[in-house]
């Protein structure tokens, strides 16, 4: 993903410190390079605190990210250091053209020289691979030069000498995004939030927008919704993150410089209206969906997106909306099941039960599907049915939540309380996870 | 058919209201024909859990209640059966009816403004015999006048309450006042009760038999009071934790060792007879403690490889609840409420989530 052309000519090379923070939310605020930028500075502002604090104190790699001179005395003061601790050819040379070479290579970072920084920290690289600050610096050189395998493995490097590295992580799944291996972007994105990445609420939000980019491009719309209503409720407006929610609620999995250009107006507008719900612009986003229902009458998905952005404020009216999906859509198993889980919801197990059969008569593999239908069984009185149902959702997705406790229910009901107490626990455990992940994002 | 059951609401209330008039009433209320349960219904917490103007007591016996919070300074007064809920800032006051007052004891206030209906920012509190922060509101900080009156509810919140706190609130999932009963009256549990009583009032040849929700298996009985006792799966899935979730006794209960889901010995009705007033004496219970938890209930139960036999108590045979199921206090400190989380209470152990 790029910004647009215009701010890549203005906003490219500043210095974050430079850009407002105003002119970034309105404009630039999905810039990977100035993600990078401002991880960096972040980075080596905290390093240099503890560089000098450990220079003092104590032995530590960070010494030579300040200057030759801290090197010098990191390396005459702290044998253990882990720059010293570097295979050297020649000790004394190396260590002084390594010296040289890292003040030159910051010098060059620090005017602008990306080019050049990134040869001469790769020839500092060279003699001491087992300098972590390096492989960061030269790492995010990299990515800002969109170089972003060399990046990636440059970062590798770093994660492996300096764990957990949480940023790190988060700005290797950038690299990965860029170069479309979009599952191991997700992780080590998800693997970064969870070690702290995007505790600054900057970082934050390119991180979980690019989050959110990867989860539709694997075909996970709703969880991607999800962190796209995040970012609205925070007030982020421009054409490409408009065209990215379109994406996710139409199911498409592209990203949006794949749009085709003749649809990028529906998609923008569904987008647009979409984001209207999510930042609770009830009657905004009522009317321009009505809008959108009346120019697109047998568009696919429209409807589905509506009722489930509606699911948590309108569930009877989210209900309304899958069916008119049905309507439209009648093998959408996805729709089938979303109108039987909002009808669970409210207790009308009932009324769902032919709605979750049908999602998983069209689409066996949907795990929703599975889930609702089990539910149901479970909750019209037939738990022993709803047990197999629940355990193929447990076969590909083992922490389940929903699936588990539905599960507890059904053994309970079959008098199995052991095994329902074992699985009740088990929710609470998965429960508490979710409330310290939580906690941490 | 949403239709039809509310006509047949306005039905039944004419025709209660009608058939004092007639000289040989037909049955067209449950109480004609299950006056036993319809009364002592009437004695119960639930049959209380909304009151409107002129028949709150505990308004009534209260006619002047202060509070203050902060800058805001907050007063109920009652007079006539009606009461006004103030708050001022010393400079600017707002009044407002109370409209309704959720809960038989500790009360909660339901308020309008410009349409809009408010969850009043305190609540009365028998514990400490005045107001107190609305439990769940403690975190809110007013800044205006407008804020310090209460948390704007939404239309569905609205509707979750009224649909607990009062019989006949909602009708084709929305909430509907105009036929709405207050508190937890027949129908709010018995639900197919609006068919029996419309085939008897049309002298129908055949009569539907509501469902008999003693026939529930516990694990459903469970799940029936849990609607609004908030289930197991509520409090879980909301990530509810600490002691403010004494509050939800499906959950607690659930949690216990003891729970099991297909015995009828632990179920919500073994205990608590919803059509009565609740038991606050400790040993009544002890009886259906026993009936699991003493050795002629070992004796007699079948070997099971899914459920390990009840334990019997080396300290006591007596009181069983005092000990076992601890009052715990919520984090406000404005109601003392029993743990329905049944257990081993082991001395200064933290709560059990």
């Amino acid at each position: 993903m790029d910004f647009p052309s215009i701010l890549h000519t203005t906003l490219k090379d500043k210095h974050l410190s430079e850009v407002s923070p105003s002119t970034l939310r309105i404009r630039g605020q999905m810039s990977r390079r100035l993600f990078a930028m401002h991880m960096d500075k972040q980075f080596t502002a905290r390093r240099g605190k503890v560089s000098r604090r450990i220079i003092l104190a104590g032995p530590s790699h960070a010494a030579t990210a300040i200057s030759g001179i801290w090197l010098t005395i990191a390396i005459a003061f702290f044998p253990s250091s882990a720059a010293c601790q570097a295979p050297l050819l020649n000790p004394v040379a190396s260590s002084q053209d390594f010296a040289a070479l890292i003040s030159n290579a910051g010098a060059a970072r620090d005017r602008g020289d990306r080019s050049l920084a990134i040869q001469l920290y790769s020839q500092a690289l060279e003699l001491n691979p087992a300098w972590p600050d390096g492989w960061w610096f030269l790492g995010t050189l990299q990515y800002g030069a969109d170089q972003y395998e060399p990046a990636r493995n440059s970062l590798t490097h770093y994660i492996e000498l300096a764990p957990p590295a949480g940023p790190a992580l988060a700005l290797r799944g950038l690299c990965e995004f860029e170069i479309g291996r979009f599952a191991e972007s997700l992780q080590d994105i998800e693997q970064g939030i969870n070690h702290g990445a995007a505790n600054q609420p900057r970082n934050a939000e390119i991180i979980l927008y690019h989050q959110a980019l990867d989860l539709t491009s694997l075909g996970r719309f709703e969880e991607a919704i999800g962190k796209y209503t995040v970012l609205a409720k925070q007030g982020i407006v421009n054409p490409e993150f408009a065209l990215a929610v379109g994406l996710a609620g139409m199911h498409m999995p592209l990203l949006p410089r794949d749009v085709n250009p003749a649809n990028a107006e529906l998609i923008a507008s569904i987008g647009q209206a979409s984001i209207a719900i999510m930042r609770g612009e009830t009657t905004a986003a009522h009317d321009a969906f009505q809008s959108l229902f009346t120019r697109y009458p047998r568009q696919q998905n429209m409807h589905y997106l509506f009722g489930y952005l509606l699911l948590s404020s309108d569930p009877d009216s989210a209900v309304v909306e899958f069916k008119r999906e049905l309507l439209v859509n009648p093998q959408s198993a996805v729709a089938h099941a979303m109108a039987a889980w909002t009808l669970e919801i409210q207790g009308d197990f009932v009324t769902a039960l032919p709605d979750a059969k049908q999602a998983v008569a069209e689409e066996p593999s949907l795990t929703l599907g599975q889930l609702v239908y089990g539910r149901a069984l479970v909750e019209t009185g037939d738990p022993r049915a709803g047990l197999s149902h629940l355990e193929s959702v447990l076969q590909s997705d083992s922490g389940n939540l929903e699936a588990h406790m539905t599960l507890a229910k059904a053994l309970s009901k079959l008098g199995r309380s052991e095994d329902a107490r074992k699985e009740r626990l088990l929710c609470l455990s998965i429960s508490d996870q979710g409330v310290s992940l939580r906690a941490t994002q | 058919m949403q239709l039809s059951r509310k006509l047949a609401v306005i039905l039944m209330l004419l025709a209660g209201l009608s058939s004092s008039a007639q000289p040989k009433p037909k049955p067209v209320t449950c109480t004609s024909c299950h006056q036993a349960q319809a009364f002592s219904q009437t004695t119960s917490q639930m049959a209380h859990a909304l009151q409107l103007p002129g028949s709150n007591e505990v308004l009534a016996a209260h006619p002047k209640l202060t509070f203050r919070k902060g800058n805001y300074s907050y007063s109920i007064d009652t007079h006539d059966g009606k009461s006004l809920y103030s708050v001022t800032d010393g400079t600017k006051t707002i009044s407002l009816p109370v409209d309704w007052a959720m809960g038989a004891q500790a009360q909660t206030f339901v308020l309008e403004q410009n349409g809009q209906m408010l969850e009043s920012l305190v609540s009365f509190y028998p514990l400490i015999n005045g107001l107190g922060i609305t439990t769940g509101d403690e975190r809110i900080d007013p800044k205006t006048l407008d804020e310090a009156i209460g948390r704007p509810v939404s239309k569905e919140e609205a509707k979750t309450c009224f649909n607990c706190h009062a019989t006949h609130a909602v009708f084709d999932h929305a909430l509907d006042l105009t036929t709405m009963k207050p508190g937890v009256t027949c129908e709010r549990c018995h639900t197919d009760a609006d068919a029996h009583l419309m085939a008897i009032l049309a002298d129908a040849k055949t009569i539907p038999t509501p469902a008999k929700l003693d026939q529930l298996s516990t694990e459903d009985m469970s799940n029936f009071c849990g609607q609004c006792h908030r289930t197991w799966e509520t409090a879980v899935r909301s990530h509810w934790r600490g002691p403010a979730d004494v509050r939800f006794q499906p959950y607690r209960l659930a949690n216990s060792r003891c729970y099991n889901g297909a015995d009828a010995r632990i179920s919500c009705i073994a205990c608590h007879d919803p059509h009565g007033k609740i038991t606050r004496d400790t040993a009544s219970y002890d009886p259906k403690c026993l009936a699991c938890h003493s050795l002629a209930a070992v004796t007699a139960a079948p070997d099971s490889t899914t459920a390990p036999h009840p334990k019997i108590c080396p300290v006591a045979k007596s009181n069983c609840a005092s000990c076992h199921m601890p009052k715990v206090a919520l984090p406000n400190g404005l109601m003392n409420l029993t743990d329905h989380q049944i257990r081993v209470v082991h001395p200064n152990e933290p709560y059990p989530d």
